[in-house]
């Protein structure tokens, strides 16, 4: 797979962070419940931008 | 902490921002800041750190450390969910970054309309493209000046007034602008992104602790506040006010040109990743510091009169020792400062290279150039003059500022991925969701139940397709655009 059809599993960690929270999460008063959701969507937001930007390698200036 | 303390900090602050703004020229051997794209584009020639650490305090402005904690003090977790959700979005980067720097490259645009307006064979594009932006931005920037006002009037009781911050936050970042463009901008920028990160982080951790730890902190948030770690939660965040709020911020990094023109500047394409993830991860912190700080003011504070003071009273608590507050209090300023100044030049080279020029045609690069730097101050005390109406809530009228900004993105979008979109589709997106935008706010911001923040992209994408499939694309410039970016781009893979 290209690397930035990747991209698309970000869309669906967005997608994620509407849903979980307002539906699953929406009774769970406790810092496990949304708070750690939404900052665990954070972390792999980053963990999947790493990997997507991989091949923005070359050596500048021309 | 005493009023001499905060006037000397903001000396030395100063004196050490403008020693860094005059060591950032560069000499006219090297490019300088004489032309167009050496004032306000670093001559594409900025490094990926640099890049990082202004793209971040660019975007971040006085909004995260008084809006963003004010917002998680008054409707709880879902600030961190709105603010996870725009920095989702800044992985628009990743897909419209390299596309934008080549045809950059290629054609030598200075702004993101003139970008549009070549794409789309249109001087009336990019004309009003940079209308539209001057439109919502200066609110905008109205809102971070105020952001600057409250905190020092808050923060000192009143002894440093309201008045007296704002005209301080725009004196500078007109200073900072002048000294040497984006060069001055994007480095005294990276000075306060430094700054800040460390000391916020710093006092996050101190008034945690002095709340007996994040277990406890979130005990007390548990058993006194319960709502405030759900949503909809205390009542602010109903879903639809959080599509409302998150989707015009979900395409901030491209909808804001004050952020998409930082695409023209990176050296290249190694530097633009460097500032994509340097943006990210410093973002990343930046939003749980600062939602931790509005958790933080709600368990030891809970009965303030007004969510914006969530950030300046836990700052003047004894939690903090004087000096660090003292710190964090001219970071929040800086913050202000470097986001106003980026906007200021973003909109000069607008209303210069794309109003300006195309009203009067063949006017020089130097002719250009001296009316964008005519434009800044300009800009400047329109923002002051709205900072001066004392608005309320800050964080939405920067929301507003953002829902009208939508109007640009399917044009954007389009740009680089849809050949059939046409000058008129463009042309009627953009000054068709900005009224409608506009309208909705004048007019209680609800329609069938929905806010302008969802309607917006909305009508901007119903305008663009349907105006451009009744209309005929700009065959030429069309090949143009989309042969130059394969070029360049697979120029890189190749070298």
């Amino acid at each position: 797979m290209k690397r930035s059809k990747w991209i698309w599993l970000v869309w669906a960690v967005v997608l994620l962070s509407y849903l979980v929270p307002y539906t699953l999460l929406s009774d769970v008063s406790r810092w496990y419940g949304s708070f750690l959701f939404w900052s665990v969507a954070g972390v792999v937001i980053i963990a999947l931008n790493v990997f997507i930007t991989k091949d923005f390698k070359e050596n500048s200036d021309d | 902490m005493t009023e001499s303390l905060i006037w000397w900090s903001i000396a030395i602050y100063l004196l050490v921002a403008i020693g860094i703004a005059i060591l950032s020229r560069q000499s006219p051997a090297k490019g300088g800041s004489e032309s167009m794209s050496g004032y306000f584009l670093g001559n594409r020639q900025m490094n990926g750190f640099v890049s990082a650490l202004s793209y971040s305090a660019t975007t971040y402005s006085a909004f995260m450390m008084v809006g963003l904690a004010g917002l998680t003090y008054a409707g709880g977790v879902g600030a961190l969910g709105f603010e996870i959700i725009y920095f989702a979005g800044v992985s628009l980067v990743a897909v419209f970054g390299p596309k934008f720097w080549a045809v950059g490259k290629r054609f030598g645009f200075v702004t993101p309309s003139e970008m549009l307006g070549h794409r789309y064979n249109s001087k009336h594009v990019a004309m009003a493209v940079s209308i539209a932006s001057c439109i919502f931005l200066i609110p905008y920037s109205a809102v971070q000046l105020a952001g600057v006002g409250y905190l020092l009037q808050g923060i000192t009781d009143g002894a440093i007034t309201f008045t007296t911050g704002v005209v301080l936050a725009t004196v500078i970042a007109i200073f900072f602008s002048y000294i040497a463009g984006i060069r001055s901008v994007m480095w005294t920028d990276s000075l306060q992104a430094i700054m800040m990160i460390v000391a916020s982080t710093l006092v996050a951790f101190l008034v945690i602790q002095g709340l007996g730890g994040f277990g406890a902190l979130f005990d007390t948030l548990a058993t006194e506040h319960p709502q405030s770690l759900t949503v909809p939660g205390p009542g602010l965040f109903s879903f639809v006010t959080f599509l409302g709020l998150t989707i015009p911020w979900f395409f901030f990094s491209l909808s804001n040109p004050q952020v998409s023109q930082r695409l023209f500047m990176p050296s290249s394409l190694r530097s633009m990743r460097q500032m994509l993830l340097g943006f990210l991860v410093f973002g990343f912190i930046y939003t749980i510091v600062s939602v931790l700080w509005g958790f933080s003011a709600l368990a030891a504070f809970p009965s303030l009169e007004s969510a914006d003071l969530a950030t300046p009273t836990l700052l003047a608590s004894e939690f903090v020792p004087p000096v660090l507050g003292v710190i964090v209090m001219i970071g929040i300023m800086a913050a202000a400062v470097s986001t106003i100044d980026s906007i200021m030049l973003t909109l000069a080279s607008m209303v210069s290279r794309d109003v300006y020029a195309n009203v009067k045609p063949n006017v020089s690069e130097k002719r250009q150039l001296l009316v964008g730097k005519f434009v800044v101050p300009v800009i400047a005390l329109m923002a002051l003059a709205f900072a001066e109406l004392q608005l309320d809530l800050i964080a939405v009228l920067s929301v507003a500022a953002s829902s009208g900004l939508v109007a640009m993105v399917p044009a954007i979008i389009g740009a680089f991925y849809w050949k059939r979109g046409t000058a008129a589709g463009a042309l009627a997106s953009v000054v068709g969701t900005s009224a409608f935008v506009l309208l909705m706010y004048a007019t209680g911001n609800s329609l069938l139940g929905l806010p302008a923040g969802v309607w917006g992209i909305v009508v901007a994408s119903v305008l663009f397709v349907g105006v451009s499939l009744v209309t005929k694309p700009h065959q030429a410039t069309t090949d143009a655009f989309f042969t130059a970016i394969a070029e360049e781009l697979e120029k890189k893979a190749v070298a």
